[in-house]
């Protein structure tokens, strides 16, 4: 029996029969399964849930032994954190950095907060649900989820992205680009940013 | 120190380290200039605000230590929620550090500082309706009509409800075992 992560994909490209079964090809199932072990997170932090970053990132926790590694800037950032409640103020940065990510990026949002405002429900600049703004890939629960917790969401990720089970949250966003930019533009109003759109052509 | 602003001031003494003076709108600038130029109280640590809207007035507070940090002294004024007597001249010439507070307490309440021109967005942005921390402003009617709330599982119960049913059951299943023995 092979263990996960160690399947011969060089098997798999030579047999064509086999690749064609699922929905990737057998280039793409190879790509993948490299995407999924080298994790860039972007070092940003809104609300509570940015405590619980630093032991996963360190010696305690060592995330970077599945491949999670922290970066500085947007750019070079594959995946958005979003720890904890988002205030008007901090969501427009949120989605500014967000924009600025180069295609595939994934988000992972951490927290009750972010799924339906957590102890923040009547609060009024807090957003309730994250996923009205932004794709989300995987949620986390809790209040605040342990660095475990935050681990076993990288793990599912990785597993999402291998497996292409799951319509990454990008090309959602990329294709209702016109809904998630209505439910912006409800909240900020008409001061909201200029959309930043040169990655949908691969520009980026 | 207190002896002798106790000459100027009627001083209320809250407690050995908190002293409080009630004073009018109208002799604000010229109290706080002098206490703030002739006494030892010379950092503001913080302006508070009470909402009175059933006496339709703001209550301030303007907290004063001294240098040794082993005394607070509160001015207390009351200004009109509405209307032209409820603006107040700044503070920023006496304490620069008024400048941040003003500008808070200019988004949350409303209340504007002749002077101050730094009164434009600070924690919130581009905020449209009434501030927020005036007690006429309904927060949850707010909410209710900007965000959409994720509905529950369809299976989802009363959380008391269901716990009293299962202290029940468990008192039940208790009750069985000690007649078995």
């Amino acid at each position: 029996m092979q263990e996960e992560g160690f399947i011969d994909y060089q098997k798999v490209l030579n047999n064509e029969e086999h690749a064609i079964k699922g929905t990737q090809s057998a280039i793409q199932k190879a790509v993948d399964w490299f995407r999924s072990k080298s994790m860039f997170v972007l070092a940003y932090g809104t609300g509570c849930g940015a405590i619980e970053m630093p032991p996963t990132f360190t010696s305690r926790y060592d995330i970077e032994r599945i491949g999670v590694v922290g970066v500085a800037t947007p750019r070079q950032a594959d995946i958005l954190i979003v720890s904890g409640y988002c205030s008007y103020k901090t969501l427009k940065r949120v989605i500014r950095s967000y924009e600025q990510m180069n295609e595939p990026k994934y988000i992972i949002a951490l927290g009750s907060c972010t799924i339906n405002g957590g102890m923040y429900w009547d609060s009024y600049n807090t957003i309730k649900r994250l996923e009205d703004y932004l794709p989300v890939d995987i949620y986390v629960n809790g209040c605040m989820p342990r660095p475990e917790a935050l681990i076993e969401g990288f793990v599912k990720l990785q597993k999402n992205i291998r497996e292409a089970s799951k319509e990454a949250g990008y090309i959602k966003y990329r294709e209702n680009n016109k809904f998630y930019k209505e439910n912006q533009k409800k909240i900020f109003g008409e001061n909201i940013e200029p959309s930043y759109e040169a990655d949908f052509n691969g520009m980026g | 120190m207190i002896k002798i602003l106790k000459q100027h001031y009627e001083i209320e003494e809250k407690s050995r380290r908190l002293f409080k003076i009630h004073i009018k709108k109208e002799e604000f600038l010229k109290t706080l200039n002098f206490i703030g130029l002739n006494s030892n109280f010379i950092t503001l640590s913080q302006i508070t605000c009470t909402d009175w809207i059933e006496d339709e007035v703001f209550t301030l507070n303007y907290i004063l230590t001294t240098e040794q940090r082993d005394k607070n002294l509160m001015i207390a004024l009351s200004i009109p929620r509405e209307g032209k007597e409820s603006k107040l001249p700044t503070l920023l010439y006496l304490f620069p550090q008024a400048e941040v507070m003003e500008r808070d307490l200019h988004e949350m309440y409303g209340i504007e500082f002749i002077g101050n021109k730094t009164l434009f967005d600070f924690a919130l942005e581009n905020w449209n309706t009434t501030p927020p921390l005036r007690r006429e402003f309904d927060t949850l009617a707010y909410v209710n009509e900007q965000f959409d709330f994720r509905k529950g599982r369809e299976d989802n119960r009363d959380v008391k409800v269901e716990t009293k049913r299962r202290r029940a059951e468990a008192k039940k299943l208790k009750a069985k075992k000690e007649v078995k023995k």
